[in-house]
């Protein structure tokens, strides 16, 4: 009896229940959906182990601006009836991009896009209407707008992974983390006491080229408070905000003090700063990362050593605020921080064909920094090929030709004695080819060449190694050993001082400026220097100097050097230059002190002319430089030498009759 | 006849030795500075036999040097009598004017060899310049550019290579004019042979006056 009582009431209750309407404004569409979606518990789990609620708190729906209208306005396609079997979502991100578009029925992008700032977001894709406004209980903007803090304003946005892509493809993150803000020193502030070209209305829009652009321009927040006037108590730190972003040390919005403690280990003291973004500016406006890598030092040569015992006029109580015309110049004195330690290197590099190229203003030159690097200074490495290769960054054509030579492929097959660049040029006195004498580097390696050369170059009857010599001396070992073009070179000697003319002392001897001397050796400018020009030149110089040329057979191209070739296939033939007809050209060198000489190319029958006589003493091809108007000579010797008996001859025939008479005494 | 015995056996050996020496010293020549048009012999094999017979010929000459200054001939034949010039010139205008003018009108020749007087005075002035200083300068000049490294210091002597090398082909050129000439004049004896038969005997045969 009791039990029907109370099935009695609660059946009474449900009808009565379902009489009452819930409220006018709802409608009966959402009263269906509601009914399963009121239970508080129902939720979908999703592939990632995330849940999403599917519960919808009624009342709250009915409060919101979205409250008087169905729930099939923005789930177009569900009813109870019709209601689809549960999907499979990958994460909660895809649910939200799915259901998105459903917003644009009500809201027309175009609308949308309208607010600056907004139509951004909603063209990158990145946020989703519902990750902003929420789904089921959105308020009126304008109401939150009026009642949010400047805080919870921006971070409505800021709190999303949001990026900007700058021109230079650089990335900036727009999220900000509110409670590394908060734990910050400037946990207390409003956004806007930074930002402060930025309220509730107002959202300007930068456009930054690079990151090193946005951070410079964030910096400039920084000092509405920290002046310089502040920041000039520490002229260290003053110095390092003139180059240096703040943020590198501080950060963005987690603002640190950065203070360092003076008790850390030297090079921990020094990297609190250094390892940092932070560069140094020269006054012509260059740049300079003065950032050290911690990691690269510990794996470089240095590794052991203090910052200080390079950079000695810094300390932890020190830090000399410097300030440098230009990188070249910087670069200029760093080569003094390494002359600390390693003065034999610094003085062969001081005369080699690098220094001078650098001190002519070649930045690609290289100095110590360009080869061995700031801090990441290497091991020398066993690895010939390795080793090579910083020098085959700029001499490409000559890492080119060397591959192609019989060195390159002992260098391969890791022969302990094969070469690389550095055991024909040096290491660090590395010389102009015209001077640098590379013949001699061959011989170091190959020691017997001369007796080797001997066993098939000398002169019958006597086996002299001097003939060798000869042939050492008046033409370089690649000339033989590369099968490449070849030329003679002449380079301008002053017999009486025995040594090679500068390009300045020659400019000096004519008397002219030293810019002018192509002109005066090539006067007609078409690159080539004719018979004539040759000996008008020469006659000029040699009014005021012992002045001779001198000659040298090699390789036209200096590249072409590398190719050497294997002993067997080097050329033998003597006639290959002791010939008229030797594939040879001519050039006209002028030395300049430390680099590259002056080079022309000459008009090869001036070598057969009778001036090269007087004009090329000491050099000699047999064959290929003789003196052509010899030639005609030996040819008009010959037909005197038979016209004489002939013309006897004759004269003695038609005389013959007078000496027959004389005999028969008529 | 008069057989008069003008070239001893070690002149006369000296001479052929000289005479084929030249012969080929100048034929390789050629070969070496025409080895673009001369195909006789590769340039190696020139320079080879160059060499070798350049240096036969220093030796040949030195064996004329040793008989002539160990017999003490070479002041008697081939110094010209430079303290009588004016009777000297006279008889070389007349050596001259008989291979110019005599010899086509049946003169006789007025010089007559004797063992201490064999050469008439254009062929004393000749050889002297040739023996004394033409020789001699192309044996320095040839070893330099034998050796340019060895002869360094000679090649300074001249002036650098340059000029040794022009000597050496200038007097080249000479000899090789020179050779044609000599050995036309040796057919002006009595007879087309004469003079070549004595330089093989030894014996220069020459009429008598009568």
């Amino acid at each position: 009896m009791r039990g029907i009582f109370i099935s009695g009431i609660v059946i009474l209750c449900f009808l009565i229940s379902y009489m009452i309407p819930l409220k006018d404004a709802i409608s009966e569409d959402v009263k269906a959906c509601l009914k399963c979606h009121e239970i508080k518990t129902l939720q979908k789990r999703l592939d990632t182990g995330e849940s999403i609620s599917l519960y919808i708190d009624g009342k709250k729906f009915e409060k919101s601006v979205h409250g008087p209208m169905g729930c099939s306005s923005c789930h177009p396609n569900i009813n109870v009836r019709n209601h689809p079997k549960p999907r499979k979502i990958a994460n909660k991100k895809e649910y939200v991009k799915e259901f998105s578009p459903n917003c644009l029925n009500c809201h027309p992008k175009d609308a949308l896009m309208k607010p600056e700032v907004h139509g951004i977001v909603v063209k990158k894709g990145e946020i989703y209407c519902s990750e902003c406004h929420g789904s089921h209980y959105i308020g009126s903007i304008k109401e939150w707008k009026n009642k949010a803090s400047f805080n919870e304003y921006c971070m409505a946005c800021h709190k999303f992974d949001m990026t900007k892509t700058l021109p230079s493809k650089e990335k900036i993150s727009l999220k900000v983390n509110e409670q590394e803000i908060k734990k910050s020193v400037h946990g207390k502030f409003q956004c806007i006491v930074c930002h402060s070209d930025f309220s509730k209305v107002k959202h300007p829009i930068y456009n930054f080229k690079d990151k090193k652009q946005y951070r410079a321009e964030m910096t400039k927040i920084c000092t509405k408070c920290h002046t310089d006037e502040k920041l000039k108590k520490n002229p260290a730190h003053y110095a390092l905000t003139k180059t240096a972003s703040c943020i590198e040390c501080h950060g963005y919005h987690g603002v640190k003090p950065a203070k360092v403690v003076r008790a850390l280990p030297e090079n921990q003291y020094c990297l609190s700063c250094h390892s940092r973004a932070i560069s140094m500016k020269f006054k012509n406006g260059e740049t300079l990362s003065v950032q050290v890598k911690e990691s690269e030092i510990l794996k470089s040569a240095h590794k052991k050593l203090k910052c200080t015992e390079c950079h000695r006029e810094f300390s932890t109580t020190q830090h000399p605020i410097r300030s440098f015309e230009s990188l070249a110049e910087y670069r200029a004195k760093a080569k003094d921080i390494c002359n600390n330690c390693h003065q034999d290197a610094v003085k062969k590099y001081d005369i080699s064909i690098h220094a001078a190229s650098l001190k002519k203003g070649n930045k690609e030159s290289p100095d110590c920094l360009k080869c061995h690097g700031y801090h990441n200074v290497s091991f020398i490495t066993k690895d010939k090929m390795a080793s090579s290769e910083l020098c085959i960054r700029c001499h490409r054509e000559s890492g080119k030709a060397f591959e192609e030579s019989v060195h390159h492929v002992a260098v391969k097959q890791g022969k302990q004695n094969a070469p690389n660049c550095s055991s024909c040029h040096n290491s660090h006195d590395v010389l102009p080819v015209n001077i640098a004498k590379l013949d001699n580097a061959c011989i170091k390696c190959h020691k017997d060449v001369k007796t080797t050369h001997n066993k098939w170059l000398w002169n019958p009857p006597l086996r002299l190694t001097t003939f060798v010599e000869t042939h050492f001396n008046s033409t370089t070992c690649a000339s033989c050993h590369t099968k490449t073009q070849k030329a003679i070179f002449l380079t301008l000697v002053d017999k009486a001082k025995n040594k090679t003319l500068q390009e300045d002392e020659v400019a000096k001897a004519l008397n002219i400026d030293i810019k002018a001397l192509k002109t005066k050796i090539d006067p007609n400018g078409d690159g080539k220097i004719e018979e004539k020009e040759l000996w008008q030149f020469m006659s000029s110089i040699k009014e005021k100097t012992k002045a001779n040329l001198l000659g040298k057979i090699n390789v036209l191209n200096s590249s072409d050097a590398h190719k050497i070739e294997s002993r067997e296939k080097s050329i033998k033939d003597c006639a290959y230059c002791h010939s008229p007809n030797a594939p040879m050209k001519s050039k006209l060198e002028i030395n300049r002190e430390g680099t590259k000489p002056l080079r022309f190319e000459v008009e090869t029958k001036a070598l057969n002319s009778l001036y090269a006589i007087p004009n090329i003493k000491d050099f000699y091809v047999l064959g290929f430089t003789k003196i052509q108007i010899l030639d005609v000579l030996f040819f008009l010797a010959l037909i005197g030498g038979i016209a004489v008996p002939i013309g006897h001859i004759t004269l003695r025939i038609l005389t013959a009759p007078i000496r027959r008479k004389r005999r028969e005494g008529k | 006849m008069k057989r008069v015995y003008l070239h001893p056996l070690p002149v006369r050996i000296w001479h052929w030795i000289n005479a084929i020496g030249f012969i080929i010293l100048i034929i390789t020549g050629a070969q070496i500075r025409f080895v673009d048009s001369m195909g006789l012999m590769s340039f190696e094999t020139a320079v080879d036999i160059h060499s070798w017979v350049g240096f036969i010929l220093i030796a040949n000459y030195f064996i004329w040097l040793l008989y002539y200054l160990v017999t003490g001939k070479l002041f008697k034949i081939y110094i010209p009598p430079f303290w009588k010039p004016v009777e000297f010139i006279k008889n070389s205008i007349r050596q001259a004017r008989y291979y110019g003018y005599g010899i086509m009108v049946g003169d006789k020749n007025p010089h007559h060899p004797t063992p201490d007087n064999k050469f008439n005075p254009l062929q004393q002035v000749s050889y002297l310049m040739i023996m004394v200083l033409l020789i001699p300068l192309q044996i320095i000049t040839g070893l330099i550019l034998w050796d340019p490294q060895f002869f360094s210091g000679l090649a300074d002597v001249f002036g650098g290579i340059q000029i040794a090398s022009l000597i050496h082909t200038v007097l080249w050129i000479f000899f090789s004019a020179f050779i044609i000439v000599h050995f036309y004049l040796a057919t002006l004896g009595h007879t087309p042979m004469a003079h070549i038969k004595a330089m093989f005997t030894g014996y220069e045969e020459e009429h008598e006056d009568h």
